[in-house]
């Protein structure tokens, strides 16, 4: 990974310290972290894992914060992907959602296409851009030690809050374990039927 | 009156009633309207601004207006966009991967910017008037015309219509909203 960052951690390392801080949390995964947060035994009613609309994580993460202000909302976003909608940053910001918590595996690189560095990897600081763009926090962490420490911090105050993960490596993902999900419009209307208790 | 006074007459004469527009939006228990405004629907976008019900989400692209609408719906709510039909063409991914493939109802309402309402849709000189029809039909997107406010009615059913079929149903105003 050519854009990857030097220093950082596994991504599967950031996303089983993501998983231990997770508690009730909504979440919705996307792209990168989505293989490794369903080994980490995520995927349950209350998950819903994005496939097919890259970009869109952060979106539908705003949408489900405003329907349902009494819940935590959680979203595990790529770089690329929020590169791809990155006016939602003032969407977000607009509406100053308190529940809203998006965190950004930054491996600097397009992935799956081959990892093509992505543009400003390196260089743009989503950090930056959130505060400027009225985030209420953002936090970045190198180490899966940084997040156990600091993430329920960060959970426990008001949102939105930007928490940049710095992905150096994948690390290994134990999909023997991974079980078979329905695809991602199934999972949104079944996390839609678990919140509101009808039928969608 | 000369054939050209007439049809300039009824340009100036064909317009909505916004708040025609809002009642049928209540009557669908609508809870939200997502919106990237549109010129078009711009005394209805004042009127919805100033009466906070159904509540106004304002996002920067409509690409994030489909999906914060999906997040709304997913959380219970009952969501609608108001978009313009340049807006229509910039979302069209979005409108693939989660209205098509993810099965989200989506009621959008899409304002017809440039449009003469003297005339066709598909008559327009303006490909991004008379593209319209014809994009949604090749996608299979389902639509109806808001002319004139007795087409209004169909508001209800259309919202009905996403919900029921799990997908993207487009009302597309053909008029401006009248000033207030």
């Amino acid at each position: 990974m050519s854009g990857a960052p030097s220093t950082g951690m596994l991504r599967t390392q950031a996303v089983a310290a993501v998983a231990a801080a997770r508690g009730r949390c909504l979440s919705i995964s996307t792209m990168q972290a989505t293989a490794a947060w369903v080994a980490c035994g995520q995927a349950d009613e209350r998950n819903v894992n994005l496939l097919g609309s890259m970009g869109s994580a952060s979106a539908i993460g705003l949408g489900l914060a405003v329907a349902r202000p009494e819940e935590q909302v959680m979203v595990l976003d790529g770089d690329g992907s929020l590169l791809m909608q990155l006016g939602s940053l003032v969407s977000i910001a607009d509406r100053q959602p308190r529940n809203l918590y998006h965190l950004v595996f930054e491996n600097g690189v397009y992935e799956t296409s081959g990892a093509q560095p992505v543009p400003g990897a390196g260089r743009a600081d989503l950090c930056a851009m959130a505060r400027a763009a009225g985030y209420a926090q953002v936090a970045r962490y190198r180490t899966p030690a940084e997040i156990t420490a600091g993430l329920p911090s960060v959970l426990a105050a008001p949102g939105p809050a930007l928490v940049s993960l710095v992905i150096s490596g994948q690390g290994e993902v134990d999909r023997s374990a991974a079980p078979d999900l329905p695809d991602f419009g199934t999972q949104l209307a079944n996390l839609r039927s678990s919140l509101t208790g009808s039928a969608a | 009156m000369s054939l050209t006074d007439t049809a300039i007459a009824s340009k100036e004469a064909r317009s909505l009633d916004p708040a025609a527009m809002l009642e049928q939006l209540r009557a669908a228990a609508v809870t939200h309207v997502v919106t990237v405004p549109d010129t078009h629907q711009k005394s209805l976008l004042a009127l919805l601004a100033e009466e906070g019900d159904p509540a106004l989400v304002t996002v920067c692209t409509e690409d994030e207006a489909i999906g914060v609408a999906a997040g709304l719906w997913a959380g219970g709510a009952r969501p609608v966009l108001l978009i313009q039909n340049a807006g229509l063409f910039a979302s069209m991914n979005s409108l693939r991967g989660i209205s098509l493939d993810g099965r989200v109802p989506t009621c959008m309402l899409v304002g017809e910017y440039l449009r003469d309402p003297a005339v066709p849709s598909r008559r327009n000189a303006a490909r991004v008037v008379h593209l319209t029809e014809p994009t949604l039909d090749v996608w299979g997107v389902p639509y109806h015309r808001l002319e004139q406010d007795e087409d209004l009615a169909v508001i209800p059913a259309a919202y009905e219509q996403a919900m029921r079929e799990r997908g993207p149903v487009v009302l597309l105003v053909g008029a401006p909203t009248a000033a207030r």
